[in-house]
């Protein structure tokens, strides 16, 4: 399939907004949320959903990287990913494929975003020479030019993204069929690193029962998503209550993990 | 030394401009030019018919500055608080560093930690299944949840003062205490359930009546225990980035060697 002119537009808007809203710290930025509105722009909501969870699962975790390490930026899988998974579903991309196929773009656009921190330094020094001619006006300028600058660079990678989905195409459909397959495969064991990191982060010694806790429930009991959130709240707030009674708060234990799970 | 008084609005006012908390955010002072513009109107009412003063408060807190986004009110509130009871500024300002790392700490651990996988997980499941409410409910909650802990932080920053701070974080401790085992819970859970690998190798074995039977691994690995190749992989994963150390890129680098050489293999599916 092709896409529009208007779409091209409506894509780099959606994802000029969707980054923007990465500094506003309103969860826009996203491959749940993204994914979902390139999905209905092209047109097929079914895959846009079905990519925005593969991708958000994914990705979930590299939001929460610590220290120096760059995480590779959402607008991968949600908006080049979606676009690829959407125009090549007729042509044997599934959404898996589709997620390892935009892990490149998702760590370029990281790299762009880097360059618009370091650039955006500059703000800096414009502020205080504005302050030292008691130019409040051009102060708040400069307070507000990162966002700015953000829903520009969105819009360009989304607008591009999409106006050159016809010769990343040509360029996918070159790959064999037994490599389409594997980065399906790949795909689908992906989420083990957004799931890793975010265990990784909150991992005390005495959370190991809530693990068990959760693979019971998936693995044997075959829980819904909520019920799981539900028995786990449950739990939760019973040893709440009985380190409430004892009168000692839950104490905190940073342990080595041989092998987590 | 404030020539005029603010009212609550005003604190809420702040508050709600946490959301551009960011919007000048760069690699030289992080959040400091967005902090300053933050309390821009609050100073601008306090200081209406004074630009020096104005300049020089704006100008004293365009230094570094990085914080929780939805907890900063907090900070901000108690902030001006302090400005209009005339403390001194070099005591403004300690209190200012001393609580923006805390409070990105307790701001982390619920927000990133505890709220957006839940809600990401959820939320992707019910996409899984093609419901439109998926990402719906994850943007409702998330922001809906994050509106409330910009207000209420700036309200308790507006009205305890200054002395309250360790009993606070003690308390929001011990709430996030209870958001990580909620939040393990779902997402180990999620883990296994989303983690999807599976082996298609079959031999035949020799039954002692001389008869033949298919074995399938995958059904011998299910008896065991159900799920155990995605919580192998993942356990290695962890085992990668807690104990190894590893990056994103190589552990998404071995993910898809191992996808790609497995499954052409015809050992993983």
């Amino acid at each position: 399939m092709t896409i529009s002119m208007f779409q091209c537009v409506l894509i780099g808007l959606w994802t000029g907004l969707c980054l923007a809203g990465m500094l506003l710290g309103i969860y826009t930025n996203r491959c749940l949320i993204m994914a979902t509105g390139v999905g209905l722009i092209l047109g097929d909501l079914p895959t846009g959903l079905a990519m925005g969870a593969v991708g958000e699962l994914a990705f979930m975790g590299f939001g929460v990287s610590q220290g120096g390490s760059v995480p590779p930026n959402p607008m991968g899988p949600g908006i080049v990913g979606t676009i690829i998974a959407i125009t090549m579903k007729d042509a044997g991309i599934d959404v898996g494929s589709a997620l390892a196929l935009s892990f490149p773009f998702a760590v370029a656009f990281q790299f762009i975003i880097t360059a618009t921190y370091t650039f955006a330094t500059t703000l800096t020094s414009v502020a205080y020479k504005a302050l030292d001619k008691k130019d409040f006006r051009t102060f708040r300028m400069a307070a507000n030019l990162t966002v700015i600058i953000f829903a520009v660079v969105g819009f360009i990678i989304g607008f591009a993204g999409a106006f050159s989905s016809d010769g990343l195409q040509k360029v996918i459909s070159l790959i064999p069929g037994w490599l389409s397959t594997g980065l399906g495969m790949a795909g689908k064991m992906l989420p083990a690193i957004g799931f890793a990191m975010i265990l990784n982060v909150m991992a005390k010694r005495e959370l190991i029962p809530f693990v068990l806790l959760g693979y019971i429930c998936i693995a044997y009991l075959n829980l819904p998503v909520m019920g799981v959130a539900v028995l786990g709240t449950a739990v939760a707030l019973m040893v709440f209550f009985n380190a409430g009674k004892k009168g000692e708060s839950v104490e905190e234990v940073e342990v080595e993990f041989e092998d987590g799970i | 030394m404030a020539s005029n008084r603010l009212e609550k609005k005003d604190y809420i006012k702040t508050s709600l401009r946490a959301y551009f908390l960011q919007n000048g955010f760069n690699y030289g002072n992080y959040q400091g030019l967005g902090y300053a513009n933050m309390l821009y109107p609050a100073l601008r009412k306090m200081y209406r018919d004074d630009d020096d003063k104005l300049q020089e408060a704006l100008k004293e807190n365009i230094e570094f500055f990085n914080t929780n986004i939805h907890f900063v009110p907090f900070i901000s509130s108690l902030h001006l608080v302090m400005l209009e009871n005339d403390t001194p500024t070099k005591e403004v300002r300690n209190i200012k560093m001393a609580l923006m790392g805390p409070l990105a700490g307790i701001g982390d651990s619920l927000a990133q930690f505890c709220l957006a996988p839940l809600f990401a997980t959820i939320g992707a499941s019910l996409a899984m299944d093609g419901l439109l409410m998926g990402p719906i409910l994850f943007f409702l909650g998330m922001n809906i949840v994050l509106l409330l802990a910009k207000v209420l932080s700036g309200l308790w920053g507006y009205k305890l003062g200054t002395s309250i701070i360790a009993t606070l974080s003690s308390k929001m401790e011990q709430i996030s205490n209870v958001a990580s085992m909620i939040g393990v819970t779902v997402i180990s859970g999620l883990a296994v359930n989303f983690v999807k690998i599976t082996t298609p190798i079959k031999y035949v074995a020799a039954m002692p009546d001389n008869q033949e039977k298919i074995v399938a691994i995958q059904d011998m690995i299910d008896a065991i225990a159900p799920r155990l190749l995605p919580v192998l992989f993942t356990g290695l994963i962890f085992y990668l980035i807690k104990v190894k150390k590893w990056t994103t890129y190589k552990l998404v680098m071995l993910t898809i060697v191992i996808g790609v050489v497995l499954s052409c293999l015809g050992i993983i599916a």
